[in-house]
């Protein structure tokens, strides 16, 4: 659009230039016939020589003159001279030159004509192509908002739909027909499109799931196996514990595999029921059941409660999320060690001593990350926690490390 | 004592039969709805193990249709699929309890044993073993007149072992059976080892005629 613009000012500028050029011209050549007419009296009757020394009725003088090369050469210019009619100067063209008259004697002749009439044309003319020039701005502009703000309506509407599909939710793309085919043949195709990736997208959810699900079936036969040899009272020490490091492979398997379920489960929202949790009541039973490991490990656990945490949650997740937390610090502590929990009314710190140095938490939350290499942990702890807190975007999760401890804080916004 | 078990995976069917088979239960099995359907109608089990997953129909079908057919018998379900809804149906409709795959066997054990105790007539809630008496209901264990102060973990281990005398019974079986989830991803098992200590020395005290045998560190069995 601004390309027309300036196209049209060049346009306009140029059409005035050559207009102002052509009324000139012809005021010039008007001027130049005049100068002929009055010569060939001039030659007729000389006296006109003599009568016309002032500038009179007929708009031009002869004066003599010194005779020089360029006596006839023709020089115009513009002055602007009294007028009585109007009672204020009026620009003039004159022309200046100069003949010989029939005697041979040089004379300066001065021939001048108003040129209001035409100079006012040509203001008039001016602001008339500015207006006319604004009005097609203006045209344009009005044009362009109306015309295409409803032309570009529906596709406006196409792009704040697709701006709202999400993928998660199973509701289908919907549009309304719009009066413009292309449009229309669009919104098709996106919902074809859209389909198809949610299609994609579901079987994915799906086959996490579903891999896991199929992976129980024979590692639950292995292991029955397993247990069933164990039972046989002849068999030798070296026997019985290449059985019990069989089974205890397995378990891995089976504690891995329950963990991508969970992951999985997780993500399909399958954990759906919402009460209000008592944070410091899981946590409290929870330290009851690690009590003996943490004897055994050696780990001082204080337990501080300025206040209770309490939110909307899934109960089975918010015992999934704490006791993975603390499982953590209890495995990845030293010995002897320390945790410290504090529970305020919007935040729960678990703090405890470890062997390793700061975690870096751009890679912890990654799956199946380990930093120091344990090998009963499948590094699925904290993705687990990271997935449950997604569910709940009024909670987050922050780590920091600060003199020797690792610092996993929840929060409530 | 009679256990029914409807399962589809042959394999796992076989297990669970073998296993129980050799506590001196008498087994028998169906894989299929139909089939599950039929032998409830006729017979009557003392427990039956019932996987929710079955061709030709669900499990909590099964469950519903005969309870209808007031043929009500104590089931243990059995599910791959470890839903909460699942489960939670499953009592409902009258199941005694729920065990998700994949198990240890000697769990399914205790918990048939634990139904078949519930159900039974006589108030059987006393596990006995030489001069050993496990009071279920109380909480109590008695060497011959002598009463031992056992804590919380301490009773369920020695409940444990006692379901299976002089058989082996694993470290991470009796874990997870006593500890539950918890307890799972410890580095390190031997924390139960404080615990066996302890229990040693309570019965050495009474100078009871039972031990606690460690059985090359692979677990642990009541001899």
């Amino acid at each position: 659009m601004i390309a027309i613009l300036l196209i049209m000012a060049i346009w306009a500028g140029l059409f005035y230039a050559v207009l102002m050029d052509e009324v000139y011209d012809n005021i010039d050549d008007g001027l130049k016939n005049q100068k002929i007419e009055i010569i060939r009296e001039a030659y007729n009757n000389s006296a006109i020589i003599d009568q016309n020394k002032v500038f009179g009725i007929n708009q031009f003088r002869i004066l003599p003159s010194q005779d020089h090369k360029d006596l006839d050469k023709n020089v115009f210019s513009r002055e602007f001279i009294y007028m009585p009619y109007d009672e204020e100067e009026e620009p003039y063209r004159i022309l200046k030159t100069g003949f010989y008259s029939q005697d041979g004697l040089p004379y300066l002749l001065e021939i001048r004509t108003s040129t209001v009439e035409e100079d006012d044309f040509l203001i008039n003319l001016a602001i008339s192509l500015s207006i006319l020039y604004l009005v097609i701005i203006i045209s344009i502009i009005i044009i362009n908002q109306v015309v295409l703000t409803r032309i570009w309506k529906p596709f406006k509407e196409i792009l704040r739909n697709l701006s709202a599909y999400r993928f998660a939710e199973s509701s289908p793309y919907t549009y309304k027909n719009t009066q413009v085919m292309e449009f229309d043949e669009l919104n098709l195709r996106i919902e074809e499109m859209l389909h198809k990736n949610q299609l994609v997208f579901l079987s994915q959810k799906k086959f996490i799931e579903n891999a896991s699900h199929e992976l129980q079936t024979p590692l639950a036969i292995t292991i029955g196996k397993l247990d069933l040899l164990l039972q046989d009272p002849t068999l030798q020490e070296s026997q019985i514990n290449k059985l019990a490091e069989a089974k205890q492979g397995l378990h891995r398997m089976v504690k891995l595999n329950k963990s991508l379920l969970m992951l999985s489960r997780i993500e399909n929202d399958q954990y759906k029921e919402i009460e209000k949790v008592n944070f410091n009541q899981l946590l409290q039973q929870l330290v009851v059941d690690f009590e003996d490991i943490l004897q055994f490990k050696n780990i001082q656990l204080s337990l501080k409660e300025d206040d209770t945490f309490v939110v909307d949650f899934n109960h089975d997740l918010a015992l999934i999320l704490i006791s993975n937390l603390l499982r953590n610090a209890i495995r990845y502590n030293k010995d002897p060690g320390e945790i410290d929990i504090h529970i305020s009314k919007n935040e729960i710190i678990i703090a405890n001593q470890s062997s390793s140095e700061a975690l870096n938490p751009d890679y912890i939350f990654e799956r199946f990350y380990k930093g120091n290499q344990d090998p009963q942990a499948n590094g699925l702890g904290l993705s687990i926690v990271q997935s449950i807190l997604l569910k709940y975007p009024n909670l987050s999760l922050d780590y920091s490390y600060v003199a020797g401890k690792h610092y996993f804080r929840i929060k409530n916004t | 004592m009679k256990i029914l078990i409807v399962e589809d995976e042959i394999e796992i069917a076989r297990n669970i039969q073998e296993y129980l088979e050799s506590e001196n239960f008498k087994v028998e099995s169906a894989n299929n709805y139909h089939s599950a359907y039929d032998k409830l109608l006729q017979y009557q089990y003392d427990c039956v193990i019932l996987d929710l997953m079955l061709p030709g129909g669900s499990g909590l079908e099964l469950i519903k249709t005969i309870r209808k057919e007031n043929k009500i018998q104590p089931i243990l379900i059995l599910s791959a699929k470890d839903s909460v809804e699942d489960k939670v149906k499953g009592l409902e409709l009258g199941a005694e309890d729920y065990l998700s795959k994949p198990f240890h066997l000697a769990e399914l054990l205790a918990r048939v044993k634990a139904i078949i105790r519930r159900k039974s007539s006589a108030a059987d809630f006393i596990l006995r073993y030489k001069s050993l008496s496990l009071d279920l209901e109380n909480r109590s264990v008695y060497v011959d007149q002598h009463n031992l102060i056992l804590n919380r973990k301490e009773f369920d281990i020695l409940y444990y072992l006692m379901l299976r005398p002089n058989r082996l019974l694993e470290k991470t079986t009796l874990i997870e059976s006593v500890w539950g989830d918890h307890a799972d991803q410890v580095d390190n098992l031997d924390f139960i080892y404080s615990q066996i200590k302890n229990i040693r020395k309570k019965l050495k005290e009474v100078n009871a005629d039972v031990d606690l045998q460690s059985v090359y560190g692979v677990g642990y069995k009541l001899i």
